[in-house]
């Protein structure tokens, strides 16, 4: 299980979550909606460990993981996708998952299984990352994050800039990712793909929760209120 | 017509010296974004171990790498993880100011072990030996030096692409936030590289004290040279710094040329004339900046 | 209506308080050569001076986010200007100072030219290498006087008392001049352009900043001052050389004042000449260990402290001796 007690998170002087209480369980998919600036990346952030918290403030399986760096969450099965992608435009597609797969941990997410599961990478591998399109790119970043074997996959606006083809790509790859039995927070900026997506659901406004809920029984309009602040 | 043969070559041969120089600063310039005020100094200080080990242990100057190199990786190490990681990420300036501090204490520290007086490492017959080649005179230690110098690049560059550990130096440089989020560790990776660092620049110290006579205050002007290396081949290309190196050294011999006060001026002449007419220097991508 | 006009009246008493006190202690400085011997306005030309190089050292890094380790360069160009200009036109120094500020200027301007094209670690080492340029062609270059340097042929003709007050009161307008000069210029358009571009050039850029006649503007400033300090300076000594007039330890000690008083505050250049005086005057028979003790203090203070002296007592952000701070505006 992993869980947020009254978690804030501070940008220098800015504070961008203010007590946020959120929780996932194994193997669960969890969806994070609200707009532009809501604190969404910064509760990823907090998660993977690329923003300091406090120690209590983050719990992992029951110990308190708050003040950990992104290689000790890494580590510990806590691996982001960061908004953007974000490939290393130095290293073709092989050396990035390479490289994630060397210093992640071991299991059953191998860059063979990758290959397997997305084919249209093998022909990609020795390319420099950068110059495959925007889907393949992201299927590539999610892919890098994977060979990690992490226990917790933290997506941000994975489907940004993609085509609708594209985003289904990326979401097939998720539920395969899901049915292996790898825990998912998805901040998802279409509201209708997240429900679909996951099996609950939390809504952010200005770094506070203010709704959530099981996602097959969300009511649009009340989460629409809750976006929005009407 | 013989005469300008030499001094090309002899200019050639002092630029791989600098490229040497050169090669280490190229590194932290292109992935820990950093430049080390007290790089000259550092070299200085290698020269000393070298004097210090040959005192101690009999053995002369090439050998006595042996011990310099793993000593330098270790100092290099040590100055990355106790003081310049402390500096790095906040304020990009930060780690120029600390190792200027640096620059000074490492002066100062070498005057008052080894007192201010001029020295060389003997090298013996070695640095007397020389082959004709076609009515040309090379120096053999000269040409040992450009050899030497072909092969840390040669060596560097393999490490950098070949090598897991040269897969993190790249991602670092690329986007260090989402290197450490596939669980790089950027600290220590920069741990091992000023190590690295220390230890191709034992390399050049000894080659350098063998050549010309030094004392403590002889760093800044090393670093200088090598500096103006890096600008010259271009910012971001490694290969380009040994390009660099090679045309500063022409530079400064011809500049011997017409007064023999004038070398290093010369050196500075071209490198500003770079600045206005090629900023990016030779093979520099200029989006590095 | 009636809080605009109330806020004006409760800006404006501080304010003539504020500018009450710096002309009282103008006053008090300028009386000096009637109240000291010749050794401490000695003292006090270098005190003013280095206090001046080191406040245009900070202007440009603190404010500019340009930081330059061939700073002096300005000082050297400065030092020359002032002879080369005096003996020339045999005119008397004082005289000469607004024309050799006018080199100092021109100098700046031609300078940045090249060098603003680079940023960063590039921009600061390349600096130097202009500085060492100069330093070595002054000292081939037989009618600057090579290796021996200049005198100052014209300050012959005074004596002692007018020499040492004229150069004293030189010095205390080109201190007067530097934090002027710097006030004006942040409170006015040029400082909110510096700080924009200082904290994000791209951003300022979008926002319509001329990013480099701003970079160039602050350059020139800086360069003057440094340069009209480095005039003055050598007056005071009589004797100008390439080793000491282009030599490094200028720019460090401006350094070194910089970081232990405060980069980005010009209440952090008072502080820090201060305390760089001060330890002088205490350590500097100590020789190499008195550098080593400096080196390894302005490093521990980057480390430790690195918003210096003055980041340290205004750790609240709301004192502001010379009135510069905006409004919005926290000390990082």
């Amino acid at each position: 299980m992993l869980r947020t007690t009254q978690l804030n998170a501070f940008y220098g002087l800015f504070q961008a979550l203010f007590g946020v209480d959120l929780n996932v369980a194994p193997g669960e998919t969890v969806a994070l909606v609200g707009s532009n600036g809501a604190g969404k990346t910064t509760l990823l952030c907090s998660l993977a460990g690329a923003i300091s918290t406090t120690r209590l403030a983050i719990h992992l399986n029951g110990q308190p993981v708050g003040n950990s760096n992104e290689i000790e969450q890494i580590a510990r099965g806590i691996a982001l996708v960061p908004e953007g992608r974000r490939l290393f435009a130095s290293l073709t597609v092989h050396e990035n998952l390479l490289l994630s797969e060397r210093n992640g941990r071991s299991g059953p997410w191998t860059i063979a299984r990758i290959l397997e599961e997305l084919p249209v990478l093998k022909r990609l591998l020795e390319r420099p990352s950068t110059t495959l399109s925007g889907g393949q790119q992201q299927l590539v970043a999610i892919a890098r994050s994977l060979v990690a074997n992490p226990d917790y996959l933290l997506c941000d606006e994975v489907s940004l800039g993609l085509s609708p083809l594209a985003v289904d790509d990326v979401y097939s790859l998720l539920a395969k990712v899901r049915r292996a039995g790898t825990a998912i927070i998805l901040v998802e900026q279409n509201v209708g793909r997240a429900l679909t997506e996951s099996d609950r659901y939390y809504c952010l406004r200005k770094g506070q929760i203010v709704l959530h809920g099981i996602s097959a029984q969300a009511d649009r309009q009340a989460i629409a209120a809750a976006y929005f602040g009407v | 017509m013989l005469t300008f043969l030499e001094i090309t070559l002899n200019g050639l041969m002092l630029g791989a010296l600098y490229a040497l120089f050169g090669l280490g600063l190229s590194l932290s310039l292109g992935v820990m974004r950093m430049i080390n005020i007290a790089h000259g100094d550092l070299i200085v200080l290698g020269a000393y171990l070298a004097a210090f080990v040959m005192d101690q242990t009999g053995l002369d100057a090439l050998t006595s790498i042996v011990f310099v190199m793993p000593l330098m990786f270790a100092i290099g190490w040590l100055l990355q993880s106790v003081l310049l990681n402390r500096t790095i990420g906040k304020d990009p300036m930060a780690p120029l100011l600390v190792t200027f501090g640096l620059s000074i204490v490492l002066q100062n520290v070498l005057q008052e072990i080894f007192s201010a007086n001029v020295r060389s490492l003997e090298a013996g017959e070695l640095s007397l030996l020389s082959f004709s080649f076609g009515g040309l005179s090379i120096g053999v230690l000269p040409l040992a030096t450009a050899a030497i110098t072909i092969g840390a690049y040669a060596l560097t560059a393999a490490l950098i692409a070949k090598s897991h550990w040269g897969r993190q130096v790249r991602a670092v440089a690329d986007d260090p936030d989402a290197a450490r989020l596939v669980g790089v560790n950027d600290h220590r990776l920069f741990s091992a590289m000023t190590g690295l660092i220390l230890a191709l620049i034992s390399l050049a110290a000894i080659l350098y004290g063998i050549r010309t006579p030094f004392s403590p205050t002889a760093g800044p002007e090393r670093l200088l040279f090598a500096f103006e290396s890096v600008v010259l081949g271009g910012l971001g290309s490694l290969w380009g710094t040994l390009a660099g190196g090679l045309i500063l050294g022409l530079a400064q011999v011809l500049g011997q040329q017409v007064n023999t006060g004038l070398g290093a001026f010369f050196g500075h002449l071209v490198f500003l004339a770079f600045l206005i007419v090629r900023p990016q220097g030779l093979f520099g991508s200029a989006a590095r900046q | 209506m009636n809080s605009v006009h109330q806020t004006a009246h409760r800006r404006s008493t501080p304010r003539i308080a504020r500018v009450a006190a710096i002309v009282l202690v103008l006053a008090g400085l300028a009386a000096a050569p009637w109240f000291s011997s010749f050794a401490t306005q000695r003292l006090l030309v270098e005190v003013f001076c280095v206090a001046s190089i080191a406040l245009a050292w900070n202007l440009m890094a603190g404010y500019g986010g340009i930081v330059v380790v061939g700073h002096h360069m300005f000082v050297g160009v400065g030092a020359y200007a002032l002879f080369a200009v005096s003996n020339g036109l045999q005119l008397n120094p004082w005289l000469s100072l607004p024309l050799a500020f006018a080199v100092s200027v021109a100098f700046a301007a031609v300078s940045a030219l090249p060098l603003l094209r680079l940023s960063g670690p590039y921009l600061a080492v390349a600096t130097w290498v202009l500085a060492e340029l100069l330093r070595i062609g002054a000292l081939n270059t037989p009618w600057l006087g090579a290796g021996g340097g200049l005198p100052l042929e014209t300050i012959r003709g005074f004596d002692r008392a007018t020499r040492n007050a004229g150069t004293y009161w030189a010095a205390l307008a080109v201190l007067a001049f530097a934090f002027f000069t710097a006030i004006a210029m942040l409170r006015g358009r040029l400082g909110l352009a510096l700080m924009s571009v200082r904290d994000s050039q791209s951003a300022a850029a979008a926002s319509g900043v001329n990013v480099f006649r701003t970079k160039f503007l602050l350059w020139v400033v800086a360069g003057a001052i440094v340069g009209v300090a480095g005039s003055v300076s050598y007056m005071g000594t009589l004797q100008v050389t390439p080793d000491a007039s282009f030599g490094l330890n200028w720019t460090a000690v401006a350094l070194f004042i910089t970081i232990l008083g405060g980069i980005g505050s010009l209440e952090g250049v008072l502080i820090g000449t201060l305390l760089y005086f001060t330890l002088r005057e205490l350590f500097a028979d100590y020789g190499t260990w008195y550098f080593i003790g400096l080196g390894s203090l302005a490093m521990l203070v980057m480390i430790v402290a690195p918003s210096g002296i003055w980041g340290i007592l205004n750790r609240s952000g709301q004192m502001d001796a010379f009135g510069i701070r905006r409004r919005g505006e926290t000390l990082s």
